[in-house]
């Protein structure tokens, strides 16, 4: 295999995965901006998406499409349920927040496990077939990812930008009291914005369903890299979530690539290290008073 | 009033009840991987217990020195990970008083709680390929399966001979058995002319293994090499290899893993993969057992949970012969000297006083398979001299 086709290799793999941690990344760092909620149960919700993928998609067998809609929407309501009955009741003490929803994601994963079974299942892919442009050659089910994660977060951007609701979650994360002297109603945007971050997540995983495989564990890895892209790019800062995630994802892929896996954890962590020496909010995102 | 009695009444159910468990109930533990990417492993060690104890169950219990024991099968789930594996035999040695476990499945577990076992002298059946595991040192260790020092000279033998592959990449976990086996499979490819020119290492619980694959497939390599990998991590190998367009043979000289590889990478990707089949499926035996596993379980058998069943019913006979379920000497004793003893497998014996110093390594033909249509097709039959 020659460069050019390694490193076309690494990139378009590069940006796999990429998309994936900007997804997850976007829905953490979401809900840190608005409320303040470091989320440890994320990762699962990851989960509870490659599980909806596979029962409607290799069980039920609905068009991907569909099933997309169904593990955003079910995951979505499931996270405002958690977000009215456990962290609603802990928002003025954040570190008790942080460890509700720990216990959430232990007790996800652990019931998952009883209701699904620890064997890892396989999903067949949605689209089979690879693209060859010139000598390079790419599995479409991956080009799909990418194509897919552009779209989703094109909408969540829209929505965000220019309807009321998206405008009203941006003035909340600016400054809580004065969006809610200007009438914003806070305790309707918490579970929305919480709902919205999960689901994020869950389309994460519905996504990755097909590549990756679908088990009770496999929220925690994801739940990881979101962390790392989020403290890269700036703990509630959107821009920094999509740029820490393209570029984790891309760093991560030449490394591995370059130099095998072991060395691309420790520099991923390494990196990690360094931006919490050099510059801790983040590139993109704002220095703490 | 009532207090007083109730205080008074339970020290003596609680003496009732223990005494009534010690007396007819015989617990063996699994100590397995139950979660993970090695899930047919474990549940396939843990499914051979269940249904040995369940075959002595049926027929009023296990008869030995005049007392018949119900089996009791506790099982716990180790993650593959050596620390897990360590509370795990903690709680069956202190807590449950457990002398016989089967597990664990992987060598880096084994390792890791073989030093509690014998100290406790609890007989133990390992899954894991290390030779560390038998050794003079662990006298209670037992391994029913035959491990890549054994079969992977003559199955590689064979292959290379057949393929005439020169050049041979593969991907390995970072522990224990993946380094073994590396080294295992380097030395018996050198020995037929082939040279192992890639092997990359990573992090068991990896799943993308696109850039690793891609620096392999960079090496120009004539075959890639599945060992050492558990049954999922082998089936997403697969899949992203023929993803990434690889057209070239794929051999498994490693633990049994098809039905799952199978499951991961699907039909065509598996077409004529070349896998080491521990079991003779034709056998009616081995068929009945396979029957019976998947219909109470409903996952396909995986061929070493006949090893683990067939060990069981000689630890079983032993406990008879030595009439004690409690002295594991004189059990392990009476272990060892069965010859020729009748199994789901046929007949086995022991074997692996030369190469380890520990004659308790259970011995068996096994078999080199081409997976065609998603089913292993037996090809060459082999003993640890060579394949044919």
């Amino acid at each position: 295999m020659d460069y050019p086709t390694l490193l076309a290799q690494a990139a378009v793999n590069g940006l796999v995965i990429g998309t994936m941690y900007m997804l997850m990344a976007v829905g953490f760092t979401l809900v840190f901006g608005i409320m303040r909620v470091v989320n440890f149960a994320h990762g699962e919700f990851y989960m509870l998406g490659t599980f909806a993928a596979f029962f409607t998609y290799a069980q039920w067998e609905l068009p991907f499409a569909a099933c997309l809609v169904i593990a955003a929407v079910s995951v979505g309501i499931l996270g405002v349920l958690v977000e009215r009955a456990i962290i609603q009741p802990f928002r003025t003490d954040e570190l008790s927040g942080m460890i509700a929803t720990l216990a959430v994601s232990v007790i996800v994963q652990n019931a998952a496990v009883l209701v699904w079974g620890p064997t890892p299942r396989s999903m067949p892919n949605v689209v089979e077939g690879v693209l060859t442009i010139g000598p390079f050659t790419f599995p479409w089910s991956r080009l799909l990812v990418i194509v897919a994660a552009a779209l989703i977060f094109a909408a969540f951007w829209f929505f965000m930008q220019r309807t009321r609701l998206g405008r009203a979650m941006r003035a909340v994360a600016q400054d809580t009291e004065t969006a809610l002297i200007q009438g914003i109603r806070v305790n309707t945007i918490y579970p929305i914005a919480f709902g919205m971050s999960v689901a994020l997540a869950a389309l994460a995983g519905a996504l990755m369903a097909p590549i990756f495989s679908v088990s009770p564990f496999v929220g925690l890895t994801p739940m990881l890299k979101a962390f790392v892209v989020v403290i890269l790019g700036g703990l509630g800062s959107v821009p920094g979530a999509v740029v820490g995630g393209l570029l984790l994802g891309l760093i991560e892929s030449f490394t591995a690539t370059a130099l095998g896996s072991l060395v691309a954890d420790m520099l991923q962590l390494l990196l990690v290290i360094l931006i919490l020496l050099v510059r801790p909010w983040g590139l993109l995102g704002q220095r703490e008073a | 009033m009532r207090r007083l009695l109730t205080a008074a009444l339970l020290p003596l159910a609680c003496a009732v009840s223990t005494h009534a468990a010690t007396a007819d109930t015989l617990k063996i533990g699994v100590l397995a991987t139950l979660s993970g990417a090695g899930t047919a492993w474990g549940m396939s060690m843990q499914g051979a217990a269940e249904l040995a104890a369940e075959d002595v169950n049926s027929k009023g219990g296990l008869e030995v020195g005049g007392k018949k024991y119900t089996i009791e099968v506790v099982s716990y789930d180790d993650k593959y990970k050596a620390s897990d594996a360590l509370t795990a035999i903690n709680r069956l040695a202190f807590d449950d008083g457990i002398k016989f476990v089967v597990g664990p499945v992987g060598s880096a577990p084994a390792l890791a709680i073989l030093p509690v076992s014998t100290e406790n002298k609890m007989i133990t059946m390992t899954m894991g390929f290390t030779p560390k595991a038998l050794s003079p040192d662990y006298k209670y260790s037992f391994r029913p399966v035959l491990p890549s020092d054994v079969f992977s000279d003559p199955q590689i033998k064979w292959v290379v001979e057949k393929l005439g592959g020169k050049r041979i990449g593969g991907l390995f976990p970072n522990d224990e058995s993946g380094q073994q086996v590396a080294a295992a499979n380097e030395k018996a490819y050198e020995a037929v002319g082939a040279r192992f020119v890639a092997k990359e290492f990573f992090e068991r619980e990896r799943v993308d293994f696109v850039p690793l694959l891609t620096r392999v497939l960079a090496q120009n390599i004539d075959a890639f090499e599945l060992d050492g990998n558990s049954p999922q991590t082998a089936g997403l190998l697969v899949k992203q290899l023929r993803e990434m367009g690889f057209k070239g043979p794929i051999i498994r000289t490693g633990g049994d893993a098809t039905a799952d590889i199978v499951k991961v990478a699907g039909k065509a990707a598996t077409e004529n993969v070349y896998v080491h089949q521990p079991i003779d499926l034709a056998s009616p035996a081995i068929q009945q057992y396979a029957k019976r596993f998947e219909d109470k379980y409903k996952i396909p058998l995986n061929a070493f949970s006949p090893f683990f069943y067939a060990n069981l019913h000689m630890l079983f006979e032993a406990m008879r012969k030595s009439g004690t379920v409690t002295d594991t000497d004189k059990v392990r004793e009476a272990m060892l000297a069965l010859k020729d003893f009748d199994t789901v497998l046929g007949k086995v014996n022991w074997t692996g006083q030369a190469q380890w110093k520990s004659n308790q390594q259970l011995d068996a033909p096994f078999y080199v398979a081409l997976i065609k249509d998603g089913a292993p097709v037996v090809v060459a039959k082999c003993t640890p001299a060579k394949c044919q």
